[in-house]
């Protein structure tokens, strides 16, 4: 049975390119039919170029360097699991204490990040005003000097594991990441932790402690040195 | 066992035949350029991680669409908002485009956003990947005949819009 002209429209509609012999058939049978699948072509085309958009220059670099990452290898699990809970039995005195310090931090990163992290990455677009910055940070008795302070794209105050800290969003080559600043609480320097897809790279500042929190593909640790620079702490020797 | 050469190659391919197409996806379903970006990042990252489990190569497309679409599902599980802001990052192509085909293309790129995902997402697969109708069928899980009902209904949107301001000539009211 040959197709109506609904039916071919419809056929069309869903696929104009369609080259199965039916469809070629009814195109051939009518003028009308010629006229609704050169259309529907026409249609296509501008829909095909409107789609067309470019990735960032960067983007395809960026998914190169994912695979200088170490693998993951699913098959140590087990053994990796079991070890770690013989290592746990053996030594739970000694390491419970430290572990529970060490968790509580990282317990604190999950949470806290998980609340609002993504989305103030997502928000912060435009630099903030010096002047924000150091209202915040000299309440926390604080600064944040150069290059640090000319990467801020968002700030604000936030919960610590001990008292009020703040909560940044900073621009750097590798994207944006996070940083919390915790000015009463010591950390593991040096530390890397892991939450949620997410890890963050953990250091202690003179007075207080710092989080750098970004997304496995990032380095995060690379703003060590520059939060060692820019980040003062402890002005009033508190 | 793959080497770590061959496996890094095997990466670099994927991630050299499919990313455009990937942000391309990526950026019409979420609307947001850095959303989009860490989407297709995301999804590249989980697919060096279970590269491995990938035994056939011709479904690498599909694969790392499902990757990206439930990558993209559980971003919004933790409701991160959505913006809205493709004129920022559509590139004016070097083909000069008469005023009035200029409004319909940025008509239709805003169409598109305007789209129920129902709509949108099996149109996008098939004009951004190139799939036919049962490939999408089975990547969304649909039957064949409901995909291409979907897809006839998403263009008619589309051209009832275009149509629309051939009627009023203000573009400005359509959306």
């Amino acid at each position: 049975m040959s197709m109506n002209f609904s039916e071919f429209k419809k056929l069309i509609g869903a696929d104009p390119w369609n080259r199965d012999p039916e469809t070629l058939r009814a195109r051939n049978s009518a003028p009308e039919f010629e006229k609704a699948a050169t259309e529907a072509e026409a249609f296509e085309e501008k829909l095909q170029s409107a789609l067309q958009i470019q990735p960032p220059v960067d983007l395809l670099a960026e998914i190169r360097g994912i695979s200088q990452q170490p693998i993951q290898q699913r098959s140590w699990m087990p053994l990796a699991l079991a070890a770690s809970l013989l290592i746990a039995v053996g030594a739970v005195g000694m390491v419970w204490k430290q572990a529970r310090q060490g968790d509580s931090v990282e317990s604190y990163l999950a949470d806290h990040y998980s609340t609002d992290g993504p989305a103030l990455v997502a928000q912060a677009t435009d630099l903030v005003a010096q002047q924000d910055v150091y209202n915040i940070m000299a309440s926390l008795n604080a600064t944040v000097d150069q290059p640090l302070s000319d990467r801020i794209k968002f700030i604000k105050f936030c919960p610590t594991p001990e008292g009020r800290g703040a909560h940044m969003v900073v621009s750097t080559s590798q994207g944006p990441m996070t940083i919390i600043f915790m000015p009463k609480t010591q950390v593991t320097d040096g530390e890397m932790v892991s939450f949620d897809q997410m890890h963050a790279f953990l250091l202690n500042l003179e007075h207080g402690s710092a989080a750098v929190i970004g997304k496995q593909s990032q380095s995060v640790e690379s703003l060590e040195a520059v939060l060692r620079e820019s980040l003062k702490t402890g002005l009033l020797g508190a | 066992m793959t080497s770590n050469t061959e496996r890094t190659n095997r990466f670099n391919e994927l991630a050299e035949a499919y990313s455009t197409d990937l942000y391309r996806y990526a950026m019409w379903i979420c609307g947001n350029d850095a959303l989009a970006k860490d989407l297709v990042q995301e999804t590249f990252l989980r697919a060096w991680r279970a590269l491995d489990s990938l035994k056939d190569v011709g479904a690498a497309k599909s694969w790392l669409i499902t990757i990206l679409r439930r990558e993209y599902a559980r971003t919004f599980e933790r409701k991160v908002p959505k913006f809205t802001d493709v004129d920022k990052v559509v590139v004016v192509d070097d083909e000069e485009l008469e005023p009035e085909e200029q409004t319909e293309r940025d008509m239709l790129r805003q169409g598109i956003l305007k789209l129920e995902p129902k709509y949108r997402d099996p149109l996008l697969l098939q004009v951004v990947f190139g799939h036919s109708c049962a490939e999408i069928s089975e990547q969304l899980g649909t039957s064949k005949s409901a995909v291409m009902t979907q897809l006839f209904r998403a263009r008619e949107k589309l051209k009832t819009q275009l149509q629309k301001d051939g009627v009023t000539g203000n573009v400005h009211e359509l959306f």
